[in-house]
């Protein structure tokens, strides 16, 4: 398997940086995940991998050796798209064989017509059959080997373009927001399979995606990227639970990662707005203003007022097994009911709270379970020992 | 009971006329063919096929070297229709999928032949097919019929691999197809539809075409059946049964052809009007 690093990769399309200067190495067997908002570079850097995408600076290193100008086929990986790509004119076994059938034509096997009969007579290998009826037995699509892909549903296609990547045997998988086109069930489904797959072959995987979900599930590894610039590269608890700044607390988890920014007055004490203030009996950063932020999981909500935060709940949203309740915290003067979700705190409980809209609550959370930014930047603070002195 | 839409019956007027429109030239083709020459000077045509007049008919086209005209018809309309599909292929895809610097002059260049009457390249053409030896040579014909179809082609075979995701090319690179075997193994299969459009175009261009074969093919042995029709116009005469009779031989193959392809055509003609 080939060790992949990249040394500040960069890709513009004339004037527009669309990344610059990435650095990021890729290791043995390992199920990565690109994760991002839609145009932050993420399937540019996995074309430039593939070798579909010129690199526009940098380096690009397979196994130690630059690789910038290789072929795609010369890097030896596999690439899913988004769009499945079959090939609609070949039944799924020649969409299947098509890389095996390549592998085996000379330079005049491309004539037209000697390439028709080259094709012909490549599948009419045994070897060649053998290994397209594996992969088509590993993947459930046996049954469907001589449809063609305008017939299958959008699982099966998936599944066949998983197969026709699976059939080289090749040490890298690239695959780009393959389950995009797939509704949620099925994107369940394959995200397992997946996940099985990567466990089977044992090889590196890089994955493209939006979807936080599919990352924190499948991954062994998060490349969080925004903007073209890496935010954050760890294991998917890493990501969830040690956020390096605000925008990769808000871009995981649903409901995303609460922010709050805050004061830090005497006494450990935290002002919001005019009025609202509690005491954070932990570790605080060493600023006089700062961002909070709590997982909306961590934060409990009273239906008195026998939390530290004063609220009043503005939105409830019944999930099942859980609720979600959004809280405007007490900052605001009377009078000001702004219904921009953007301001609301979010809570997550499990069962029906018993809450309406317009109840006065209040909130609490455990002081370790509290991440803490720099407001300025938005990076991550690391808290200080407990103080009960004014901040300077 | 069944009451029959006006809708329909109107629909089925028009088409009807269209059909009569269409057809009746041929018919009167056949017509004419079945008359006596000395009876449509004299009397005037009936209007209804003569049969009796049938073995008359191919007595006289018997006289003439038909066949060979026919083949030599056949070889320049197959060769332009090829060769067009060969080079226009290659320039419809480079055109599609590659940016370079003159790409948009190009395809202003390829427009500008279609607006240049052929009479007007047909004596400077005549001077290159002398240096180059290609004058009553078939080869010849074929090339300079080529200049005139294959800009068509390429424009719509162009045309028809914009249509084409560039996911499914991308996809073939990463299966180790090199480019000649995408465009032959992926693309042109895609857009079938297109290419036997193309290739009728082609065809049509070199079957019925007049001016370059009767300039440049001073040999009857080489003649298409156009030069060859155009051979019965006598200085006192012209039989008229005998070139009606020659033009509906002449017409049959094509309108085979056509046929044979057309549901392919009015694929190939509609692709991409809209969201498949």
């Amino acid at each position: 398997m080939p060790h992949i690093e990249f040394r500040k990769v960069a890709k513009s399309f004339g004037h527009n940086t669309v990344i610059g200067g990435f650095d990021a190495s890729v290791e043995d067997g390992e199920f990565l995940v690109l994760l991002g908002p839609s145009g932050c570079g993420k399937s540019t850097l996995l074309r430039m991998i593939a070798g579909l995408t010129e690199i526009s600076g940098g380096s690009l290193l397979f196994d130690g050796h630059v690789a910038n100008d290789w072929t795609p086929h010369q890097r030896g990986v596999a690439f899913v798209f988004q769009s499945y790509a079959l090939y609609p004119h070949m039944t799924v076994r020649g969409n299947i064989a098509f890389p095996l059938v390549m592998d085996r034509f000379r330079k005049w096997h491309h004539i037209p017509v000697v390439n028709a009969i080259q094709r012909w007579r490549a599948m009419r290998d045994p070897e060649l059959a053998a290994s397209v009826e594996r992969i088509a037995r590993q993947l459930e699509l046996e049954p469907l080997l001589d449809r063609r892909p305008a017939s299958l549903s959008g699982g099966q296609r998936q599944r066949v373009a998983l197969a026709r990547s699976l059939v080289r045997n090749p040490s890298l998988y690239l695959l780009d927001e393959p389950l995009s086109n797939l509704d949620a069930k099925l994107r369940t489904q394959m995200r397992s399979e997946i996940s099985t797959l990567h466990r089977e072959v044992g090889k590196t995987f890089i994955y493209v995606t939006h979807d936080q979900v599919e990352a924190m599930t499948m991954a062994t590894r998060i490349i969080v990227m925004n903007h073209g610039e890496i935010q954050q590269v760890d294991t998917p608890d890493g990501i969830y639970d040690q956020p390096a700044n605000t925008f990769v607390a808000r871009f995981v988890g649903a409901p995303p990662m609460n922010l709050i920014p805050v004061r830090l007055a005497e006494g450990s004490r935290l002002e919001v707005g005019a009025s609202l203030a509690w005491t954070h009996a932990g570790p605080l950063p060493a600023a006089p203003a700062a961002i909070l932020g709590v997982r909306p999981e961590k934060l409990r909500l009273f239906s008195g007022t026998g939390g530290m935060i004063a609220a009043q709940v503005i939105v409830i949203e019944r999930l099942g097994a859980e609720t979600v309740v959004g809280c405007r915290l007490d900052d605001r003067p009377a009078g000001d009911h702004g219904l921009n979700t953007d301001d609301l705190v979010f809570v997550r409980i499990a069962g029906h709270p018993g809450l309406h809209h317009g109840d006065a609550c209040s909130l609490s959370y455990a002081v370790e379970d509290a991440a803490w930014f720099d407001s300025a930047s938005g990076r991550r603070l690391e808290a200080g020992p407990v103080r009960h002195n004014p901040v300077a | 009971m069944n009451r029959i839409p006006l809708a329909s019956v109107a629909r089925f007027v028009v088409i009807a006329i269209l059909v009569v429109f269409a057809g009746f030239p041929v018919y009167w083709m056949a017509s004419t063919a079945l008359n006596v020459s000395s009876q449509l000077y004299n009397t005037g045509q009936v209007p209804w096929p003569q049969l009796g007049n049938l073995p008359g008919l191919i007595h006289e086209l018997g006289q003439v070297p038909l066949l060979r005209w026919l083949v030599n018809a056949g070889v320049i309309a197959a060769g332009t229709s090829v060769l067009s599909l060969l080079l226009g292929s290659v320039m419809g895809y480079a055109l599609s999928r590659f940016r370079f610097h003159g790409r948009g002059a190009i395809g202003f260049l390829l427009f500008m032949t279609q607006v240049i009457p052929e009479a007007l390249i047909v004596v400077p053409l005549y001077a290159m097919f002398i240096v180059l030896g290609l004058l009553n040579s078939l080869e010849g014909l074929v090339l300079a019929n080529v200049g005139f179809s294959m800009p068509v082609t390429a424009f719509i075979l162009k045309n028809a691999m914009d249509a084409v995701p560039h996911e499914i090319e991308e996809s073939a690179l990463i299966d180790n197809c090199p480019r000649i075997g995408i465009l032959t193994m992926v693309i042109l299969p895609l857009i079938a539809p297109s290419v036997a459009a193309a290739a009728v175009i082609g065809f049509f261009a070199g079957w019925n075409e007049f001016l370059f074969a009767v300039t440049f093919l001073g040999d009857p042995k080489l003649w298409p059946t156009s030069v060859g029709l155009a051979s019965f116009i006598g200085q006192y005469e012209v039989p008229l049964s005998a070139v009606m009779g020659s033009a509906l031989v002449f017409s049959l193959p094509a309108i085979v052809f056509f046929l044979l392809v057309q549901r392919r055509i009015v694929a190939g003609l509609t692709a991409g009007a809209v969201k498949g």
